[in-house]
Formats: structure tokens, sequence, C-alpha cells
């Protein structure tokens, strides 16, 4: 069963195209998926891998990055991978023949989401178990879905987290290392201070015992 | 007096502070919950017009009726004069009331240094500041500028207190006697207080409240807080402002809470105002008198869904898990998780070197010698002008004020006027708003009063000036009208205060390049680097050029995170009755005809969708997937579990099933035309569309033709038609289920508006199935006794309408707020939508025919700023998928003399914000009620004009100009349909004129309330329009009296809906000839409806009056 999909644009995450949930049992809150998809578009970028599986609960998001362009989908965690993986391609296809060129200039949100008709179509033919089997037998050899890469969606999302948190450590770090070495400085100069007025008052102590006492 | 006798408050306030919000049925909040809410304040102000109770209302208009008030110290008009007189050791009250012609002229007072000054010689300050080398850059009026800065340094104005027209309480009380009122509200509070306990002369009964004015009932479920302001009988302004300001802070939170436990971790708190501005109480605003109310108000669990109360919209909250509201309010862009700052992190803001540009843009056009002074002054990039002695904010804002006004045209607006006396009110043209008194820079980028209107164009201070003036303060808003020209902008940040979330709009203030002060909150923001260039004129660096700032309505392309999902298709599916009846009547052709002729025309693009649904005691749907050679009709018979029999094929992509599409239209007619089955089962036709349309949302259009008589919604006929004229109440104006009510709220948290066309020759219980639309931002349209050949009126109306109903545009998931100067606060609002978190419209679906009213009060003093703003922002989903902002800003100057007040009150927002209170109040109470609510706005301002503004000791009936047509309107309206009594009126056309009232835009009501009438066989040329090559005279308005028609004359009479063409029996037979195409009059027939956008009839019975 497929959930949820979106087209994004990697350099940014803009979403350019999705398609709305349309699941009779409603009951079952997507919204919480929806922003998940939509932080994932912003987190991936030229380095991520280019097809990977993230485990999230009960279900699975699959995405593929093509082009500058990132498919992601959200299934249950039963549906076949290769059959996602399939179900992306084939949009990545359509969708590349289609915006393919208009992709890098666009600056609305979803700008194609008339994609939307098409990502309906091919998703009901995906979903629909009967059609499944032809399509099964066409893609086989498509791909091999056990190099794709699986991994935990919390791990994605918060491992920009670690690095800023990281980063903010260490300016942390640095902005008192800075501070130190003001504050010894400070010191210095007090204790410095310190020395030359002990000195200096020793001497006019001298000069006034010599000047009243001694003469 | 009535209030007195309850001067219990703390009853009051125990009560209001229950959680009644919720989950209480629709009117529960009527009349017996609310009236003790509002008794504190009709203790000290509330009743007063109705000492005597309505019976004797003409004793009122009777000359100087206040007289006698004022010895028993009791009348609310004469409260403050009373209390003033009583700390004044009684002046005598001639000496408190300035003329009217001084008025304007006391305002001035602080200006006038300023004002005389010539621009080549200002002030030794300013010239400091103006001998700027940046002096001839190419002079920009900021508009506003002066405005936002005197608010910026409240501390400067406290150095200089004096100076405040407001507080001159020593010196300026004799003066300017009225500028002294405000300046000790509270402590006259109580002082009136004691005196009514000492003077114990309660004249009235409590039972006299029914009469009360309308201002004070205004439906308030929202826990009392908001009840308490509505009615001039508010109480302490310290004690009301927090209770509300605690309220809805509380309210917002929520709100956030609930967005981002869903969505993003963002932090927020986007309501400004639950912070109360430090120093914003200047020396006139008291401390509350004690903490209990705010907190007990603050504690109470239910309140913040009390906030979806409003008029028309009681009840719990959306059961389905939101967070729409936040989407408006909107996330910080750069508070999402630090990682993400691809699109919508704010750029650091780098310094741009352009010194020589930093102040030039602050500069006023040199011709404006008022206002340059304090653009110069607060033009320069540094801070140090602040600590420069430098008059008063105030004083100059004064200085602004009186200066840039046009001083005739107030004198005219509140020239009195003796409606004894005087005949002929109307003027030649239909009646203009009134301009704002503000600089003609600011009116010349002000919202179009077609889009935002106020009841009071000069905003009063403080509450208590406003409820001196006895108007009631409120917005009315057409905020998706269909517009020539609106500046679209696309930009990746939308510019907004950190703090209020205000979009930025012409009325901020630009400190210097770099940052810009929000006009409603005060706040200082950055201005961000995209915001620098100017796509418009591709320069960089002027930020005050774009068109945002340019414009008070505009509209934004929203970014993705003003998305909760994927902007939505445009979904539409029509209900539609099938039944004997309905088959009868004969609507189900023209339907299809016009569906087919407009289906090309449907707003939408390649996503839209369309299904159909018929229904008479069982339900058809219709499988138009593509592919089929013709459509499938599947019927399900079991009503009481209604399901869906095939998911993907029933909503149909409009484009890929047309030719389905088009053969299930031609086909539909026919199918039923030898139906038998006489039951209509509404209800369970009603879920199934709800089911059909949960996972997308969109607009369900129902046609209904008899009540529903079969399944869950089933109604029985509660119109008793002998009571149809009674002059007692009318029963039945309530729902009589509120399963319309809840499906509409389940629809509105799916995003589906529901549309009701109501075609029924009997009673069909409108009051109960308007609610479907009521609740989920719908239209309601009826047409009583529809039937396609006996009723060609009707049948022509029918088609017109559907035609514009098919084609208008239409917004979908649309949320709205209006935000509105710190110190303003909106408590109710009228019209059809639901009401989310406090201040949040939403409106499933909305479109351009459609208008709201809101109700305010002020609750802090406006001494520390000249301009009141006003911003309705409207986040929707276009039918293209784009997801779209309309933001329209309004600037209103703020003001401290009740002349002034007067001289702007705009007598047609008045009119229409009543009548939406008294449809309100009918509903909640009763006709009766709502009637003489009426009646006494009418006497309640009568009364206060001439005891406070007025000094002329003539007799008769004294109203401002720019009130004189105020009696007339108000009779105008209790002969409407919605609120007259006696005459005989079927209820559903009554409900009917009542859902006109909320729903129909200012222009439309007015026609509707009090139609235009000219003369037509003797236009000339003179003083006509030339557009283009065309002439187009220009008829004056006559007045709707028997004795302006004559024989010889015809007359069209434009009622907004239906023009009216009376021919007279001797007219002119060339003009018959003409203009009608008949040879004579005795040849034109009888019922004659002519094909024009709108219908005009010529009546036989009107025509036929003349022959007697």
């Amino acid at each position: 069963m497929i959930l949820l999909t979106m087209v994004a644009r990697v350099a940014d995450g803009l979403p350019l195209a999705a398609s709305i949930q349309e699941d009779e049992q409603s009951g079952r809150d997507l919204q919480q998926y929806q922003s998940q998809a939509k932080q994932l578009c912003r987190k991936l970028n030229a380095q991520s891998p280019d097809r990977c599986t993230l485990e999230t609960g009960d279900m699975n998001f699959h995405y593929l990055i093509a082009q500058g362009v990132c498919y992601l989908s959200l299934c249950e965690a039963s549906f076949p991978k290769k059959m996602a993986f399939a179900y992306l391609e084939d949009l990545h296809n359509e969708f590349y023949d289609q915006y393919g060129r208009r992709v890098p200039t666009v600056t609305r949100p979803y700008s194609f989401i008339e994609f939307d008709t098409y990502i309906q179509k091919m998703k009901k033919s995906y979903v629909d178990s009967r059609a499944r089997r032809n399509l099964g037998s066409i893609n086989t050899e498509l791909q091999d879905v056990q190099r794709i890469m699986v991994a935990n969606i919390e791990e994605v999302l918060q491992r920009g987290e670690a690095i800023s948190a990281l980063d903010t450590k260490a300016s942390n770090l640095s902005s008192l290392s800075k501070k130190y070495r003001s504050d010894a400085k400070y010191l210095n100069t007090r204790s410095t201070y310190a020395k030359v007025a002990a000195v200096a008052v020793f001497f006019i102590t001298l000069i006034i015992y010599v000047r009243f006492w001694w003469l | 007096m009535s209030g007195f006798t309850n001067l219990n408050s703390s009853a009051g306030y125990s009560q209001n502070s229950t959680p009644n919000g919720g989950a209480a049925p629709p009117y529960q909040n009527g009349p017996v919950q609310t009236y003790p809410a509002m008794y504190p304040p009709a203790g000290y102000y509330g009743a007063p017009p109705q000492q005597q109770g309505y019976s004797t209302i003409p004793g009122h208009a009777a000359p100087a009726p206040n007289k006698a008030p004022v010895t028993n110290n009791a009348h609310s008009a004469n409260y403050y004069h009373n209390n003033h007189q009583q700390q004044q050791n009684h002046l005598p009250q001639h000496r408190v009331a300035p003329s009217p012609y001084s008025a304007p002229l006391s305002s001035a007072p602080p200006s006038q240094p300023y004002a005389a000054l010539p621009s080549a010689a200002p002030p030794p300050t300013n010239a400091h500041y103006n001998q700027q080398p940046f002096q001839p850059h190419p002079p920009y009026a900021t508009p506003g500028s002066y405005y936002g800065q005197q608010s910026y340094h409240p501390s400067s104005a406290r150095q200089h207190p004096s100076l405040v027209p407001v507080t001159a309480s020593g010196p300026g009380a004799p003066l300017y006697p009225i500028v002294s009122y405000p300046s000790a509200p509270g402590s006259s509070q109580y002082g009136t207080l004691s005196s009514s306990q000492s003077t114990s002369a309660p004249v009235g009964m409590p039972t006299q409240m029914v009469g009360a004015p309308l201002h004070q009932y205004s439906a308030a479920p929202p826990p009392s807080t908001t009840a308490v302001q509505p009615g001039y009988g508010v109480g302490p302004p310290g004690q009301t402002a927090p209770t509300v300001v605690n309220g809805q802070g509380s309210a917002a939170q929520n709100a956030v809470h609930q967005h981002y436990t869903q969505s993003h971790q963002a932090s927020l708190s986007y309501d400004s105002y639950s912070g109360v501005p430090p120093g914003s109480g200047g020396a006139d605003t008291d401390q509350p008198p004690s903490g209990t109310p705010s907190t007990s108000v603050h504690s109470s669990p239910g309140h913040h869904q009390g906030g979806d109360t409003s008029s028309s919209t009681t009840g719990s909250a959306s059961p389905v898990p939101n967070s729409y509201d936040s989407l408006e309010g909107g996330s910080y862009p750069d508070s999402m998780p630090p990682s993400n700052d691809m699109t919508n992190q704010a750029a650091p803001y780098g310094s741009y070197g352009y010194p020589s540009m930093q102040s030039a843009y602050q500069q006023g056009p040199a011709s404006h010698t008022d206002a340059s002074p304090s653009h110069d002054l607060y033009g320069q990039s540094g801070y140090q002008q602040y600590s420069q002695p430098f008059p008063n904010l105030s004083q100059l804002s004064a200085a602004l004020g009186g200066l840039s006004g046009v001083p005739e045209l107030e004198v005219e607006a509140l020239r009195p006027v003796n409606l004894l006396q005087e005949r002929n009110l109307l003027p030649p043209r239909p009646l203009e708003a009134p301009e704002p008194n503000v600089s003609s820079d600011l009116k010349k980028v002000n919202c179009s009063p077609q889009t935002f209107r106020c009841t009071l164009t000069s905003i009063p201070q403080t509450q208590a000036l406003l409820n001196k003036a006895r108007l009631p303060l409120g917005l009315l808003l057409h905020p998706f009208r269909d517009l020539q020209q609106l500046p679209v902008i696309t930009s990746n940040t939308i510019v907004r205060c950190r703090s209020c979330r205000t979009y930025i709009n012409p009325f901020v203030t630009f400190l210097d390049q770099r940052r810009w002060k929000c006009n409603l909150c005060y706040r200082v923001n950055d201005v961000p680097d995209e915001f620098m260039y100017n796509p418009v004129t591709r320069s960089y660096g002027e930020p005050h050029k774009r068109p945002e700032v340019q414009n008070a309505t505009v509209e934004f392309i929203a970014s993705s995170d003003y998305m909760l999902r994927p902007p939505q298709p445009a979904v539409y599916l029509f209900l539609l009755d099938v039944s004997h009846n309905a088959v009868e009547a004969g609507y189900l052709k023209y339907f299809c005809e016009s569906l087919l002729e407009n289906l090309t025309k449907l707003p939408g693009d390649v996503r839209t969708r369309v299904g159909f649904l018929t229904f008479d005691s069982t339900i058809h749907f219709y499988n138009l997937q593509e592919g089929l050679s013709q459509p499938q009709m599947l019927v399900v018979s079991d009503i009481d579990d209604v399901f869906i029999p095939s998911h993907d094929s029933l909503m149909v992509n409009l484009k890929e099933s047309k030719e389905l599409v088009k053969d299930l239209l031609t086909s539909l007619p026919e199918m039923f035309s030898q139906t038998r089955e006489t039951h209509s089962a509404l209800g369970p036709a009603l879920q199934a569309a709800y089911k059909l349309m949960s996972p997308t949302g969109g607009r369900i259009t129902v046609f209904q033709t008899q009540l529903p008589t079969l399944g869950v919604g089933a109604l029985q006929a509660r119109e008793d038609p002998n009571q149809r004229s009674s002059a007692k109440g009318v029963q039945h104006l309530g729902p009589a289920t509120d399963f319309y009510k809840k499906l509409a709220l389940d629809c509105s948290g799916q995003q589906i508006g529901v549309d009701l066309f109501l075609l029924s020759s009997q009673y069909a219980d409108l009051a109960s199935l308007a609610c479907m639309s009521k609740y989920s931002a719908g239209s309601v349209f009826y047409y009583p006794s529809f039937h396609y050949i006996h009723n060609p009126a009707q049948l022509e109306k029918f088609q017109k309408d559907l035609e514009r109903y098919l084609t208008r545009k239409i917004g979908f998931e649309a949320v709205m707020r209006i935000r509105c100067t710190k110190g303003l606060s909106i408590h109710t609002f009228h019209g059809n939508f639901f009401v989310r978190s406090t201040d949040l419209l939403s409106l499933a679906n909305v479109n351009p025919d459609s208008a709201f009213a809101v109700q305010m009060s002020v609750e802090d003093s406006l001494a520390d700023s000249s301009l009141a703003c006003f911003q309705a922002a409207l986040l929707y989903t276009s039918s293209r998928g784009k997801r779209r902002i309309r933001v329209h800003t309004l600037c209103l100057p703020v003001v401290n003399q009740l002349s002034d007040v007067y001289a702007g009150a705009d007598v047609q927002a008045i009119t229409c914000l009543l009548a939406n209170m008294a449809i309100d109040r009918s509903v909640s109470s009763s006709l009766s009620d709502a009637r003489d609510a009426l009646v006494n706005a009418v006497v309640d301002l009568v009364s206060a004009y001439k005891s406070n503004v007025s000094n002329l000791q003539q007799s008769g009936l004294v109203v401002p100009a720019s009130m004189r047509l105020f009696p007339l309107y108000i009779l105008a309206l209790l002969k409407q349909k919605a609120l007259r009594t006696g005459t005989s009126t079927r209820l559903d056309e009554r409900v009917f004129a009542m859902c006109e009232f909320k729903t129909q835009p200012l222009q439309q009501l007015m026609r509707l309330v009090h139609p235009d009438l000219y003369r037509l066989d003797n236009m000339s040329d003179q003083g006509a329009l030339h557009l283009n090559d065309t002439v187009v005279p220009q008829p004056h308005l006559l007045h709707l009296s028997a004795e302006r028609l004559s024989r010889d004359g015809a007359f069209l009479m434009d009622c907004s809906n239906v023009f009216y063409l009376w021919i007279g029996k001797c007219c002119n037979e060339m003009f018959i000839r003409d203009v009608l195409g008949c040879p004579n009059y005795a040849s034109i027939p009888p019922n004659m409806v002519s094909d024009s956008k709108r219908c005009i009839y010529v009546s036989p019975s009107m025509s036929g009056n003349d022959r007697e």
C-alpha cells in the first residue's frame, strides 16, 4: 500500500509535486508522516545515497534521487521493496520527461502539482494486485534491491542535529577559551600593576623617610 | 435604572468564568446565561435607554428628555457627566459640552505650535535634523512613520505628560472639557458606583433588561470576557483588558501546542496580544482593580474553546485534529530544526553599505509640511534622537492629525441635523463611505472601503469614549471580493512581524534601512536581505518601494510552510434531490443545462474532480470512471448505515471523464421524470457525500426541494401558518436538530464546504438546513415557490445565480485571521465560518460573494498612538492548486474627542453591524428583543449626542449630519423580512433573509435595506459620467416615499437582487416605446421579466396602483 508520494528538489528541499493521501480509512493520521517527509526532503542533499529505505515505525519511506530530484514514497512495511522502487523509477521517468528541464528554475512550492494525476494512476496500478503481477515480472531484473541501504528515519533526521550540537559545543568552547585568554591577560596586568605599586610605595616611603627623618 | 439593580459584578464574573465554551449546544448561551454576565457593565452604563421600558421610547424623542435623568444620577447617557460634575465640584452641564464646531479645533491645540510653522523655518530641533545632506534625495513618505515612532519610546511620552492631550486633566480641563473625561475613567467608574448606591432611585426593574441595547448582548458565548466588552456597558477598562489578554494568550499557546505536537517543533508565541505592553497604559489607564477576574478566566479550561462561539458558531471544536490554525499564524522560518537552513532560514543580516541612503526614504515630501518634522527627525539612522528634547510624540501626532485632516468635511459631518425639520436627507448620489481623517499619503494607500470598512472611521481612544458615543465599533469585511487589479508577490520569505505575525504593510515604519517597526504591536523587526531588492523597479536598497509597502491589499504566494498537506485539487460534488417534488418543480433540467454550459468554466486545473449523487428515499451514486461506455448508477438503499459502494470511481477527474459527465448530465433529467418517490433522505445523502469528500476536501452543492423526511436529520414541519403575521414573538428561528451543524463541523474539519440551494414551495425548515452551510463557510440560496413554469421570475433568478455560482472564483482550505492594533480586541464574528482558536476563522471554502463582520472593543487606551490599524489575512488554496495569502490592511486615526468620533461615523457600516447583531439577538433571545434593541440604538445615539456634543438647546431630534440617515435605516431595517412583525412572513423566507444579512457584503445589504430609487423618464446629461465613449447619466436618488412617485413618470428601484420598474399611467409614450418596446401603457404585459443580469419586474400590482 502506497500512502504518500512526494517529489522534491534535492538542492533546497522545495516540494515540486505530491499526491494527497487517498485512503478510505483516513482515521490513520498521516499528518505526522507528512511533516516527516517534508523534513526528510530538506535533509537530503547531493551526498545522500541515491536509493535508501528509511524505517519509521510500521511504515517505510523509500526514496530515490535522480537528476537532482528526490522521489519519496511512504509505504506500509509489508509492501515489497522491489515494487516500491519500481514505482519510484516509473515516476522518475515520467516526471523527468515532462518537467525535467524546468525543475531548477521554479520557486513556488508544488509547481508541478498537476503531476498528481499521473501519480494517482501509477499508484493505482501498483497497488492493484492483479496489475502488480504483470509489472513484477517486467521489473525483476530492474535492480538489486538487496543492495539498497536501510536506515532508520530518526537517525537521518537527527544526524544534522548532532552535527549542529557539536558545532555549538565547539563554538562554545572557542568562546570560552577566548574569555579565558582575556581573563588571564587581565590578571597578568593586574598583578604587574600590583607589583609596580608595591615598589612605588616602598620607594616613596623610603624617600619620605630619608627626607624627613634622616635629614 | 435597571442597571443598578444588578451591581453584583462578582456574580457576573463567576458565571463567566465557568467553562461554558466547548461543548455547549448552539444556543445554550442564550439570554439566561449571558444576561447576568452583562450586568456588571450594565450597572455603570448599560441599560440606560430603556429605563422606562420601550413603551416610552417616544418620550425619549421628546425635547430634552435627559434633563431629568441627570438629577437622579442613574442615567447612563449622563453618567460621565454626573461623574465628572461630582469631581469637578458640579460644573454646570453646559460648560462641559463644547459646541460641535469648536470640537474639531480642540484636537488641534497641541499641534498649533507646529502647525503654524512654515516649512522653511522648522523648530530648532527639526532644523538640526533637516540640514542633513540626505534631504535632496527623492522625497519619500513613509506612511505612518511618525506613528510608529511615537510609541516606540513611551518613556519619552512620559517625560512630558502634560503635553499629552488626553492627560491634560489639570489646565486643559476648563478649555477642552471633554478631553479631561477619559483622563480618569477608572476613578469615574467607581465614583459612579458609589454615587449610584447613594442615589437610591432604581426606577428600572431587572425585567427590563430585555430592552437593553443590542450591543451588550452580542450573543457572547465566549466566556464573558468578550461578552463584557461589546456593549456600552463596559466595566473599568483595566479590569476587562487583562482578562481577555490572558484568555487570548492561553488560547494561542494552546493552539500552538496543538500544532507543534503534530508537525514542526518550532517555538513561538505568535499572539502578540498576550503581552501587556510595558508603558502602554498611559496616564489614563487604571490598573485592574482586582486580579481575580483575569485569573479566573485564564484558568477556565474551556475558555479557548469558548472562543469559537462568535455569533453563528457555538459548539465543540472540530474533533478532527487540525493544525491549520497555526498555518496562518505560520511557523517561524528559522525556528525549524537548526540544520534545515535551505529555503526558509532567514539569512544573516549582513550590513550593506548604503550610507547615503540611510535615511533618505524617511523624509516626507517637501510639500507635506506638517509631517516632515517627524519624518526628518526619526529618519536618522542613529538612535540619539530619542534622547533629544523633543516635543512629545502624541503632541506631534495630534499636530499631524489636526492638519492633515480636512476640517471643513468634519464640520459638515458634525452639522447638527434636526430630523423633525429637515425632510431631504438623502444625498443626490448613493452614499459613499466616509474617508478616514488621515494624511493624504495614507489615504492614497488605504484599503478600499468596499473591502474593509469600520463603523467608526475615527477610532475612539478609550472604551469610555466609545461608550459615550453609544455607537457600535466593528469591522465589515469582504475579503475575497473580485478585484480588478491585485499585486501578487512571489518571494521566498514573506516579511512578517516576529511577535504578532503581522504581514508587512504600508503603515509600518522603517526605522532605518535594516529595521522596520510593526504597526500593530510596535515591535522592531529586521528587514530580511531579500526584501532589500525591489523586483518592480529592479533596484536594490529600497525596501519602502516594495509592492507590499505600496499597497494595502496584496496577495502573497505562500511557501510550503503555509501548507499542512499538498494543495488540494478543486473538487466539486453535486447532491441532487430527485424526489417527486423535485421533478415537479423541474429544476433538474435547468441545473444540468447550466452545468453543461459552464463545465469548462468551472474554476480548476487538470486535477479538477467532480462527482454526482442523487437521492430520494435511496441514494444513487454514479460511476464515471474513465473507460466506461456510459455512466453506471449504483443505488444504496441502506440509509441507516450509509457506505460508499466504490472508492475511486465516484469522484472522477473532470478532464479525463468529461464525456461521461456530459452523458450523465444529458440523461439525468429524463431518468427520474416518472418517479413516484416522495420521500427525501437528505441526511444520509449528506453523510455519504461527506465520506466521499473527506480525503480531499472541496465543495458539496446540495439541491433540496422539500423537508427531509427519512433517516438521520429528518425534520418536522414546525411552522404554524396562522402565526405568520403575529406581532408576538416568532418561534423556531433556531435549528430543530443539531445533526446539520455537527455534519457541517465535520465537513469544516475536512475542508469541505456545503452550499445549499433550497427550491421549496413549502416549508422546508431552512433554520435547520442552513446550519450545514453556516458552519462550513458555505452559502445559502433560497427560491421560494420555485416552479419552472409557474414562476418564471424565480427560474430566471435561479439560472443567473447558478451561472455565477458555478463560475465564480473559489478558494479551498482557507483560514482567515484579523489582527488589530494593540489595545483593540475583536470579540464577536458574524458570517458563515467556524471559529477555531479564538481568532482564527476556518473557511473550508471561500467565495467572492460572502462578507464578514466583527465587533470590537477598546481594551487598552490607544493614547500612545495616533493611528489604529487592522489587518485581515486570508490564506487559501486557489482552484489551480496555489497556496496564496491575501492581506488587507486598513489604517484609521485615533481620536480623543467625542465630536470627532461622530464626525467619522459610517452610518451604513453601523446599520449593517447592528443588523447582524439584531439577527443574533433574535435567534438567541426573541425577535421583539432585537427590534427593541435596534430602536434603542437610535434613541441612545440621539440622547448621547444631545447631551454630550450638541450645545444647541433646540428641541427636536438632533443628530450629527454624518448619522442623519441612521433613524431612517433602522426603520427600514425593522421592515425587512428578517425583522418585521405584523406582516405575514413565511418562516423560511424570514430565516433566509437573516442568512443574507449575515453574509451579504455591505453594498448589497444597504440596497436591500434601503433601495435606491431613481426617476428614469426625465434623465438629463447634467452631471453625467463620461466613461470612454458612453455617457452614463446620473439621476438623483429619491426618497422612498409615495410623494416622490408621479403618474407621469417611470421609476426604477434597485433592491440589490431585484430591480423594480414602476411605470406611471400617464408616462410618456415615447419612453414606453423606446425602453420597453410597447406602443403604449395599456399594452405593457402585466408580468414582464426582462432578460438582464438581474430580474426586472414590472409588477402589475404596482402599476395597478396608479390606476386607482
